[in-house]
């Protein structure tokens, strides 16, 4: 190990933690993933709303496609033009950002023209104002995850012998993993029913009872993202990070061919150490806050 | 055309039977048509059949989705979706290694099509009978998708190598990594256009139009690759047919989409509520 490639790492564990909060937002201004299902669900009781209904499969099969465009783009463009890296990861950022347009758009139009039964309007300016957001944060997303695969492959002093496109493919559904499980809750639980009491859970009878207006005006996915960037987004970002950097740190400090029991060994400690602090904020969460009271009808906000 | 509901075996105005055909003599068709010309010529601008080729794969598998979900599984549809190609990339690596040592490329495509078909069904078998979703076209929808899958990486490997060998494939396909954008392309392909038109109103017409789309992004995709592995001339030619394609059933899609919505508005208050 070396003071080189010890910056390597803090530099992919920077460029994860911004490639998590952006991907979480990027989910929350199209509401994707498992928020997904209540937007969706909305029009169909009785709610039609003006908020983005984007859904392009899961988060980590959307994501693993915008990072593996951006790393096919990138690699083409370095190996085949010799074009600097950073350039390349730029251009390929780029092409993934439109692709991620197109997905966008297509299921916006497609889902709501799905329910035409439940009067759930096309808005096309929503369409124009919210679609470029969601494409800055794709972009945002894919290069940070190309950039983490090249300096992967092409930087570390220990290369990995994955080629760069199927290491960016798998940091992508990674980071589409963790965004869905860790920042969606924020968007899900908290902002579509920030009408009802802090941890009551979703009562079945809520179902698609999701909050439509706003502080003035008509809600709109763009307020989500400023919500979602208070808490969902740092927090997806603090979980990736922490993921991409203290596993290529281990690797690092110990040599995975000649100290692999030592590096594996680290691993399982970073593990035992997460279970019991996750055990502790849970327990001093339900401390604080619960148990939480039976379902007892609304309460006037 | 467009007949629309969901619940229950999805009605449809294009016959499964028929698009299952289309699919497979297309796709089957259009790779081998590729592959002579590529090789009896000594050329590889005709890479791009392979991609378009896996268009018709892609709408077969589009519409097999479309029939196994519309039984309620609505969040499985990304699932099932990344299940068709593991199954096709399984049947082609095994088709194409099974065809390398009988000596002769040209049996590939063959043997990966009727492996994947078998593979499928008994997948499906066990989805039904060991796990018990109890969907009625489940044995058959796994065939078709597993069909489309393998048709579709087939397709797409051969757009970004040029030929059909399997020293050749896994040398500029898996080696280079260019897989990955095969796979996750390509599962979009397939599983995207029912998952994004899911709901009450979804219109078959309109279901496979966005298969067709996403099929001409995926292949502006492999045509990127095809510039590093075959040159800018073979790679910028499939670049810009995907693009045309897209663009052209991008157009078409929103189309049937203000056809099918209840109203596209410039801006807007909330519509009245129908219950």
């Amino acid at each position: 190990m070396d003071a080189f490639s010890m910056g390597l790492i803090a530099a992919m564990g920077a460029l994860a933690t911004v490639a998590g909060a952006s991907e979480d937002i990027e989910s929350d201004v199209g509401s994707q993933s498992n928020p997904n299902s209540q937007v969706q669900l909305a029009a169909q009781v009785g709610n039609p709303h003006r908020i983005y209904n984007k859904a392009i499969s899961g988060e980590p099969p959307a994501n693993a496609l915008w990072a593996a465009t951006a790393a096919i783009v990138a690699y083409t463009l370095i190996t085949a033009f010799q074009m600097p890296a950073l350039f390349a990861l730029v251009a390929g950022a780029s092409v993934a950002a439109l692709f991620n347009g197109v997905f966008s758009l297509s299921s916006y139009f497609g889902r709501n023209s799905s329910q035409a039964r439940f009067n759930q309007w096309i808005y096309l300016d929503m369409v124009r104002y919210t679609t470029p957001s969601i494409m800055a944060h794709a972009w945002i997303t894919s290069f940070c995850i190309a950039a983490i695969s090249y300096i992967m492959v092409y930087m570390l002093p220990i290369p990995h012998p994955f080629p760069m496109p199927i290491i960016a493919l798998i940091w992508g559904l990674a980071v589409g993993a963790i965004g869905s499980s860790v920042g969606d809750i924020h968007y899900g639980g908290e902002r579509e029913f920030q009408n009802r009491q802090f941890g009551c859970g979703l009562n079945t009878m809520l179902s698609g009872q999701i909050v439509r207006k706003a502080e003035a005006g008509l809600r709109n996915s763009i307020d989500n993202a400023w919500f979602c960037t208070k808490f969902g987004g740092p927090a997806t970002g603090m979980a990736f990070g922490l993921t991409v950097f203290l596993d290529n740190w281990r690797t690092t400090v110990f040599d995975p061919v000649t100290q692999a029991s030592f590096a594996i060994a680290m691993g399982l400690f970073f593990i035992v150490v997460m279970v019991i602090y996750n055990n502790y904020i849970e327990r001093s969460l339900r401390k604080k806050y619960g148990p939480y009271p039976e379902y007892k009808g609304d309460i006037a906000a | 055309m467009s007949v629309g509901g969901s619940a229950g075996g999805a009605p449809s105005a294009y016959d499964p039977k028929k698009l299952r055909m289309y699919g497979l003599v297309g796709s089957i068709v259009g790779i081998y048509l590729g592959a002579i010309l590529n090789s009896a010529l000594d050329t590889n601008v005709f890479s791009f059949f392979g991609a378009v080729a896996a268009i018709f794969a892609v709408v077969m598998g589009a519409n097999a989705v479309r029939r196994v979900c519309a039984y309620g599984i609505g969040t499985g549809v990304p699932s099932i979706g990344m299940l068709a190609l593991g199954m096709g990339i399984i049947a082609v690596m095994f088709g194409l290694s099974v065809a390398e040592s009988l000596g002769s490329w040209f049996l590939g495509p063959i043997i990966i099509m009727i492996y994947a078909g078998v593979f499928g069904y008994v997948v499906g078998v066990i989805a039904n009978k060991v796990i018990k979703f109890n969907i009625p076209v489940m044995e058959e929808g796994n065939a078709d998708l597993s069909m489309a899958g393998a048709l579709a990486i087939l397709g797409w490997s051969f757009a970004i190598s040029g030929t059909l060998g399997y020293v050749d494939i896994v040398n500029d396909v898996l080696m280079t990594g260019y897989i990955a954008i095969i796979f996750i392309a390509g599962g979009l392909a397939i599983l995207h256009p029912f998952n994004a038109n899911l709901g009450p109103d979804e219109t078959q017409d309109r279901t496979l139009v966005n298969a067709i789309m996403v099929g001409g992004l995926a292949m502006v995709a492999t045509g990127i690759a095809a510039i590093a592995t075959q040159g800018t001339a073979a790679g910028l030619l499939q670049l810009v047919i995907g693009f045309v394609l897209w663009f052209y059933f991008f157009k078409m899609y929103y189309k049937l989409v203000k056809r099918d919505a209840a109203a596209v508005v410039g801006t807007g208050l909330l519509p009245p509520t129908v219950q």
